[in-house]
């Protein structure tokens, strides 16, 4: 149903922590690996400047990409900060050193340049010796002092204080390869004892000794390429994406046990992906891996964690963690965000007569309203849609853009020329549910109110947290009444402003887990938040006080398996006609939380939809719980209840998107 | 074998048609062998002949001036269309129409003069020609809200990004790169799979959808092919 642009892993590098992550659109997004692998920030992508590699220098991300030019982000206006061109045509690689003082780029020309990281930008310092032919991987050994550059047919060995290069490392063609076919070096790591390991095309993992540039060790992984390599903070494990999917692991071992003289061995193989392993990341307890399958698998090293826990699970992220989906429930319209584009589309409709499980036939089909091409370079990062008067707003790194839509017998838009200054850019947009006010969010958390007018749109004023935060806001909420208006920064603070009074009304109680989805439920008044951990709390705003039912809910501790699952609640809506009703999703369920039923504890059955069903009608009661989860649609963009009482879902399978990538590796199985 | 059998085909017919012709040149031998008396043929009879002779040939050489007419005119119609091609594109003759006006003026006069010299046929185009000009004179109009804009640069970081993004394409997957397609892999899943399916252009309904329209063409081809005719 809903439409959704595949994205692809490309690289990523990973710090203690956080991950950043970027995709073949351009996009890079930053995971918080300590609050349960929420993505916490998305950088939506520029036309043509898709991240070839990504490097974290203390708390400070870098990316290059094969436009030629170096770029450093933003994280708290999420947006780039500087790019500077490096004038040595398309690069492939990017890397600091353990100082974090150097930044060494491998280019098409040949050439290996090395930025000074200064304060507030990098400076181009010089240019080690120029080589025949593209520099596809680098490597800083931990001194500071040598560099391995992977190149076609050869590894290079530089003098980082010289320039000069010390030592060449041919490296073999694979068998039965054709002699025009040079062998590309596609991943090299430098490790602080000196040797260099290398990942090529002819797939093959090999050892080199970096003193006498000598090969040690050959390890055939695969008749395809060895695209990735990582090694762990310990240098005693290493892991190898390769184009089959499969991740291999090694392990710095003796290979007989009364022996002393360690070697690599190769220990492991995960098979977690169905196309190329692109991008990996060795973590303390976890290999991360990202794929042209667009997803990113979190596989846990057993003898790291400890067994069943929720550490040890497999984890695959495939969805965005926010909803790309919004939906106006007066007029049945959904908006779908693309990142060059949008879709508006209006529901079908059916007669709606018919048992429950009964499929109905669809009197009018759904009907693409419009599509709306994005401006500029930038990609859209936010959208909001809203009916009578009918408003879209989208925003991309540079601008805000607003249109009015009216209806008539057909769809006619026309865009708002003239923006109140203040909205320049926003990392979220919201109307009032009458429509006459737009909200964004801006830099420090700040929300700007703006005036919307059948004649024009004025700026009213800003909203601010008392606080001095510097975190971009990526949640927000206005309540059906337009009393409040409740953001979430991805510093977890959730701020509810008091839109009659335009100020703060209270902050909630910091908790340490970020908000996946806030709702302010439009009878109780009560702010309903899930979180990145799985826990849902409610909120009074007039007490200023979690509720009754949140303390129980609290007290009673959530249901285990609730507990465990990996995909996060990305919205919540309300039941107009049943206010105790509370429906949220994730990518796999939908729940109806209903809070006037008992909560479950630990030994109740949590998916008891099913056997409720065979108990009869009056024994029901008494065994059903608070949360009704339905799993009859999966992978889930987006469920939203409209005024019709009618219940919008999204779904995007997956294999929908598997049917869009790029070609897989064609194995033989046996017996097929 | 089949060479042999190739050969044997040809000459099969070759034989036959010498057959024929030599039962033919006999035939003809046996009508007009010299034995026989020439036949008596009355005057009537060899007037009629003459004349109809004679119309014959006028009939003739009426019909060679005819080919002959309609070839002249089809060359004429020949270098009338390659006239035409050769006349500038509908878009530069806009701009033609957009230059200031004594120009055109002048322009349109040469012409003028020009059309007058052409034959009464010609007259039609030029009706036609009228109407696009005054089609074109409206359209001059709503071309007065364009702006000039330069194309965006191809530069040469544009080229050899292109370039490395072949690079990576080729080296995974040109030629020699041993890879297979979704559907395969997924249909192999559902193969190899705990719950056993069909292939995955037959389970889902929107994949393949050239193919399968393909397929449905050639079936009821086939159908038809195998209905015997109503005889």
């Amino acid at each position: 149903m809903g439409e959704f642009k595949v994205h692809r892993v490309r690289f990523f590098d990973y710090m203690p922590g956080r991950l950043a992550l970027a995709r073949a659109d351009g996009a890079v997004e930053i995971f918080n690996f300590a609050d349960s692998y929420f993505q916490e920030k998305v950088m939506p992508g520029q036309d043509g400047r898709a991240a070839e590699a990504l490097c974290w220098v203390s708390q400070r991300l870098f990316s290059a990409g094969l436009n030629g030019h170096i770029t450093e982000y933003d994280l708290e206006n999420l947006r780039p900060r500087h790019t500077v061109a490096a004038y040595g045509g398309p690069i492939w690689n990017i890397s600091s050193n353990s100082q974090g003082t150097l930044l060494a780029v491998g280019c098409e020309d040949g050439t290996v340049k090395m930025f000074e990281i200064q304060q507030e930008r990098i400076q181009f310092q010089r240019n080690l010796d120029r080589q025949k032919g593209r520099i596809v991987s680098l490597s800083w050994h931990s001194s500071g002092m040598l560099i391995a550059a992977g190149m076609m047919g050869m590894i290079r060995i530089f003098d980082a204080d010289t320039g000069h290069a010390t030592q060449r490392l041919l490296v073999e063609r694979g068998i039965g390869a054709s002699k025009s076919k040079e062998v590309v070096v596609w991943c090299v790591a430098f490790l602080s004892d000196h040797t260099i390991i290398s990942g090529d095309s002819a797939g093959m993992v090999q050892i080199w000794d970096g003193f006498t540039g000598t090969l040690v060790r050959t390890h055939l992984v695969t008749k395809w390429d060895v695209l990735a390599l990582s090694v762990s903070q310990d240098e005693s494990s290493l892991v190898a994406g390769t184009s089959e999917g499969t991740v291999i692991q090694f392990q710095f071992i003796s290979s007989t046990v009364d022996q002393q003289k360690k070697e690599w061995v190769r220990t492991r193989t995960f098979k977690n992906h169905s196309h190329d392993v692109r991008a990996l990341a060795h973590t303390e307890t976890a290999v991360v891996s990202g794929g042209m399958d667009t997803q990113l698998v979190v596989r846990p090293l057993l003898d790291k964690v400890e067994k069943n826990t929720q550490e040890s699970a497999l984890r695959k992220i495939a969805f965005p963690h926010r909803s790309l989906v919004c939906c106006a429930k007066k007029a049945g319209q959904l908006l779908f965000q693309f990142a060059e584009h949008l879709e508006l589309w209006r529901l079908g409709e059916s007669d709606g007569h018919g048992k429950a499980g009964d499929l109905l036939p669809v009197k009018r089909k759904p009907e693409k309203l419009l599509q709306l091409k994005k401006k500029g370079d930038n990609g859209v990062c936010v959208v909001f849609l809203s009916f009578e008067p009918g408003w879209l707003a989208y925003s991309t790194v540079s601008s805000v853009r607003l249109y009015r839509l009216q209806y008539d017998n057909n769809i006619s838009i026309s865009k708002v020329s003239r923006l109140p200054k203040d909205l320049s850019s926003a990392h979220q947009l919201c109307f009032s549910s009458d429509s006459s006010k737009l909200f964004a969010s801006t830099s420090h958390s700040s929300v700007v109110v703006i005036g919307l007018d059948q004649l024009e749109c004025k700026y009213l004023h800003t909203l601010k947290p008392k606080s001095g935060s510097r975190q971009p806001v990526h949640l927000m909420f206005a309540s059906d009444d337009g009393k409040w208006l409740a953001t979430a920064a991805t510093d977890c603070r959730v701020h509810v402003y008091n839109l009659n009074k335009q100020k703060l009304h209270c902050t909630v109680p910091v908790y340490s887990s970020c908000p996946t989805a806030i709702a302010i439920h439009p009878m109780t008044g009560n702010l309903i938040m899930a979180h990145a951990d799985q826990q849902i709390f409610e909120y009074s705003l007039l007490h200023k006080e979690y509720t009754e039912w949140s303390r129980k809910l609290q007290k009673r501790g959530l249901h285990p398996l609730w507990l465990e699952r990996d995909t996060p609640i990305t919205h919540i809506t309300f039941n107009p006609r049943n206010p105790a009703h509370i429906i949220v999703h994730d990518m796999f369920m939908l729940c109806i939380i209903d809070q006037s039923l008992p909560l479950p504890d630990a030994t109740t059955r949590l998916y008891n939809q099913m056997t409720l069903r065979s108990v009869p009608e009056q024994e029901r009661l008494r065994h059903s719980h608070a949360f009704k989860i339905c799993k009859s649609f999966q992978h889930l963009m987006c469920v939203s209840l409209l005024e019709d009482q009618s219940l919008v879902v999204v779904e995007r399978p997956l294999l929908d998107i598997v049917s869009q990538l790029p070609a897989p590796v064609r194995r033989k199985t046996f017996a097929t | 074998m089949v060479r042999k059998q190739r050969g044997t085909k040809t000459s099969s017919p070759s034989k036959t048609a010498d057959r024929e012709k030599r039962t033919k040149s006999l035939s003809l031998t046996l009508e007009y062998s010299d034995d026989e008396a020439p036949d008596e043929v009355t005057f009537e009879d060899s007037k009629a002949q003459a004349l109809r002779s004679m119309k014959q040939e006028l009939d003739t050489a009426t019909r060679e001036k005819e080919l002959l007419k309609e070839k002249r005119r089809k060359r004429q119609e020949l270098f009338q269309e390659q006239k035409k091609r050769k006349l500038l594109p509908a878009d530069v003759l806009e701009e033609i129409h957009s230059v200031p006006l004594g120009k055109r003026k002048q322009s349109e006069d040469e012409a003028a003069e020009e059309e007058q010299q052409q034959e009464e046929e010609e007259d039609e185009t030029r009706q036609k020609k009228k109407k696009r000009s005054r089609k074109l004179a409206h359209t001059r109009h709503l071309k007065g809200n364009c702006t000039v804009t330069t194309m965006k640069e191809q530069t040469l970081g544009s080229y050899q990004q292109q370039a490395a993004e072949d690079f990576i394409k080729t080296r995974l997957y040109g030629p020699g790169s041993c890879r297979t397609t979704s559907n395969e892999l997924l249909s192999l899943q559902n193969k190899k799979g705990r719950n056993k399916g069909a292939a995955v252009q037959f389970v889902k309904e929107d994949w393949a959808c050239k193919q399968k329209a393909k397929a449905e063409k050639l079936k009821k081809r086939w159908i038809h092919k195998q209905q015997i005719p109503p005889c």
